[in-house]
């Protein structure tokens, strides 16, 4: 009796084990296709909407953290004369390039009217293939709540602390530098 | 002194299974499967929590040394949570445990697990911190401080980390020196303290439990489905059972020095019939005791007045340390809550037509209830009492009696045990050569009941085993806590 329980227990196991690393195997591969896809897209919305605005005035590209606020502030009062016809001053303020285990972070907020009126993230931690999948998650969630907060007073989501520490980090950096 | 004071006798009287089939035999089965199930229920689970990073893609880490050191902290992590899981609900006194390995039995495995899932959680701790110290640049020192100061909830993992190798090696500590049951009760609630502020990092820092993910669907489920049952089978039922049977002490009676029956009336004791042998817990509820809790066998089988249910319960106890000392001065009407019944050492727990039931001391006393109703056919039990002296026999003009009713042979022995020989014997028997099958020449086909102080009923299980009882016929109730 006692190598029947063994003996199921052993099979048992294996099979959990083995269902559980065949569908991980699964899963990395759809983990991986979506994650390429929706940073192909994260690529293509903000130079959809940036692209006309700030005229890449969005300089902050270079990088480096305080100073890009400011260089993005100046690209903004050209970029709101550019396209002041159209609709009111758009502005776009790059925040502070933020480090974490998981790769850096670096979010880039779209301001009109003293209002933040979109959240895009430059970088979002994807040292592994977990961070990334974290990072695509997270990313949309915290933009809706800053854009509903209108600040970077908004809590991070569970499962993403670090992603979103990070992600609030250099947006607060960016209000900073749009005076917000 | 040796007597067998009773001869088998011919005479048929209770019992109505027949004497060819054995009519333990579908109960037994059904017990075994039941015990093999919860051994694959323990391993599938280990491996369920281990599958549940695999599932995750978890096992593409290992592709840097990081990662691989943060992996197999992962892994370390969900194993010793699941262990620490399994452990209360081992200790959480489910029937279905109960009724298939028995409470003492379960609690062993218990007592078993605690320094692996210590050893795992240690290993989560420090491989994490080397993980991501690594991914970081950091070393795991400064990594832990890192976490600490500014990742939330982490602190709380660090204080449950704490209370895990607190409650661990005190439980050790106190085992080892006997510390007093209280020091060990209050330490052991700290585990309570150490599983709660170890689950928020798990949900929180842990990607693998994040929102929307099936895992933390699971993972949830079986937190809430171990305090459930925690807070069901713990509290709730003795709450419930206190109030159904509403126990009273009718009164304290002096078996022998220092030994006294306690009988309690109360209501509903049908529910309880057949319970006789196995253990309550039982608190008297007088100033000064009721807040410590008397694990007591039933002395003998629920007695029953009317339909419904009215009756008397019986324990008897020796006095064993301060607790037991103020139970012979319990007052008529003192009221009692109870949480039970538990144990194996009753008919459930029977496998075979022949029995033979050996008690030692105040281990006599859940023999004497056993073999009041547990069903055999005259001549097919054999019940060894051993004790110092007669006096020491508690309870044996009852067990004479009952003996003498239902057909058993039964053995006295008594003296002291001879110097520096390992045996359950008394000197003379010993020196007779005597050995548990020359008691009972059937023992190999009998069910074996042993009940007494741990070191001589370990001697006892030895020489059954030694005479052919195979592990499942063995049934032993440890008698000395």
């Amino acid at each position: 009796m006692r190598t029947r329980a063994a003996v199921s227990a052993a099979l048992a196991s294996a099979g959990i084990l083995i269902a559980g690393w065949q569908s991980g195997i699964h899963v990395a591969d759809i983990g991986s296709t979506v994650a390429s896809a929706a940073g192909s897209t994260g690529s293509t919305g903000p130079s959809g909407t940036s692209g006309s605005t700030g005229s890449s005035g969005t300089t902050g590209s270079t990088g480096s953290s305080g100073t890009s606020g400011s260089t993005g502030s100046s690209g903004s009062s050209s970029a709101g004369g550019a396209t002041g016809a159209s609709a009111k001053a758009v502005a776009t303020y790059d925040g502070s390039v933020v480090q974490t285990r998981f790769g850096s972070v670096q979010v880039q907020i779209t301001v009109q009217a003293g209002k933040i009126t979109d959240v895009t993230a430059l970088r979002l931690t994807d040292a592994e293939r977990k961070s990334e999948q974290i990072s695509n998650r997270a990313a949309p969630l915290l933009r809706t709540e800053v854009l509903n907060a209108q600040s970077a007073d908004v809590q991070t989501i569970s499962g993403a602390t670090v992603t979103s520490a990070a992600y609030l980090n250099s947006l607060q950096a960016a209000l900073d530098a749009a005076n917000l | 002194m040796n007597a067998q004071l009773l001869s088998t006798r011919p005479e048929v009287r209770r019992g109505s299974c027949g004497a060819a089939a054995n009519p333990f035999e579908g109960q037994h089965r059904r017990r075994l499967l039941k015990a093999d199930l919860l051994t694959v229920l323990f391993w599938a689970s280990l491996a369920g929590a281990v599958a549940l990073w695999l599932a995750d893609g978890g096992a593409a880490g290992f592709s840097t040394p990081a990662g691989a050191f943060t992996a197999l902290g992962i892994v370390a992590g969900l194993a010793g949570m699941d262990l620490v899981l399994l452990m209360l609900l081992l200790a959480a006194r489910i029937p279905l445990i109960d009724r298939t390995v028995g409470h003492d039995r379960a609690l062993e495995f218990h007592r078993k697990l605690g320094k692996p899932a210590l050893y795992l959680l240690l290993a989560h701790g420090i491989l994490i911190a080397i993980g991501y110290g690594m991914a970081e640049g950091l070393d795991p020192v400064s990594e832990s401080a890192a976490l600490w100061v500014l990742v939330p909830d982490m602190w709380l993992a660090y204080i449950s980390m704490l209370l895990f190798i607190a409650v661990v090696v005190t439980s050790l500590v106190a085992v080892r020196r006997r510390f007093p049951h209280e020091f060990w009760y209050a330490v052991h609630l700290l585990t309570y303290a150490a599983v709660l502020t170890a689950l928020p990092h798990q949900f929180s820092v842990g990607g693998l439990f994040a929102e929307g993910t099936w895992q933390r669907w699971y993972w949830l489920a079986l937190c809430i489905a171990t305090g459930a049952a925690l807070l069901y089978y713990r509290v709730v039922q003795p709450l419930a059972a206190t109030f159904r049977h509403q126990l009273t002490v009718k009164r304290v009676v002096q078996v022998s020095p220092g030994v006294v029956s306690i009988e309690m009336s109360g209501l509903r004791l049908d529910l309880l019939a057949g319970s006789g042998g196995r253990f309550f817990i039982w608190r008297f509820l007088a100033p000064g005791l009721w807040w410590h809790p008397h694990p007591f066998s039933l002395s003998a089988e629920p007695v029953q007045f009317d339909a419904a249910g009215q009756g008397v319960l019986r324990i008897t106890v020796r006095n064993l340390g301060r607790g037991s000392a103020q139970l012979a001065s319990l007052r008529p009407g003192t009221k009692v809550a109870v949480e039970g019944p538990y144990g194996l050492f009753s008919s459930a727990a029977r496998s075979r037509r022949h029995v033979v039931m050996v008690g030692a001391g105040i281990g006599i006393t859940p023999i004497r209830a056993l073999l009041e109703s547990t069903p055999f056919h005259p001549g097919n039990a054999t019940v060894i009492l051993r004790g110092h002296s007669e006096s020491e026999l508690y309870l044996g003009e009852e067990i004479l009696e009952l003996c003498r009713q239902r057909g058993a042979t039964l053995f006295h022995l008594t003296g002291s045990r001879p110097a520096g020989v390992r045996t359950w014997l008394p000197e003379n028997s010993a020196r007779a050569g005597h050995r548990l099958a020359s008691f009972d020449p059937k023992i190999a086909e009998a069910d074996v009941y042993v009940c007494g102080p741990a070191a001589w009923a370990q001697n006892v299980l030895e020489d059954a085993r030694a005479a052919g009882v195979r592990e499942d016929q063995l049934h032993y109730e440890r008698f000395d806590w």
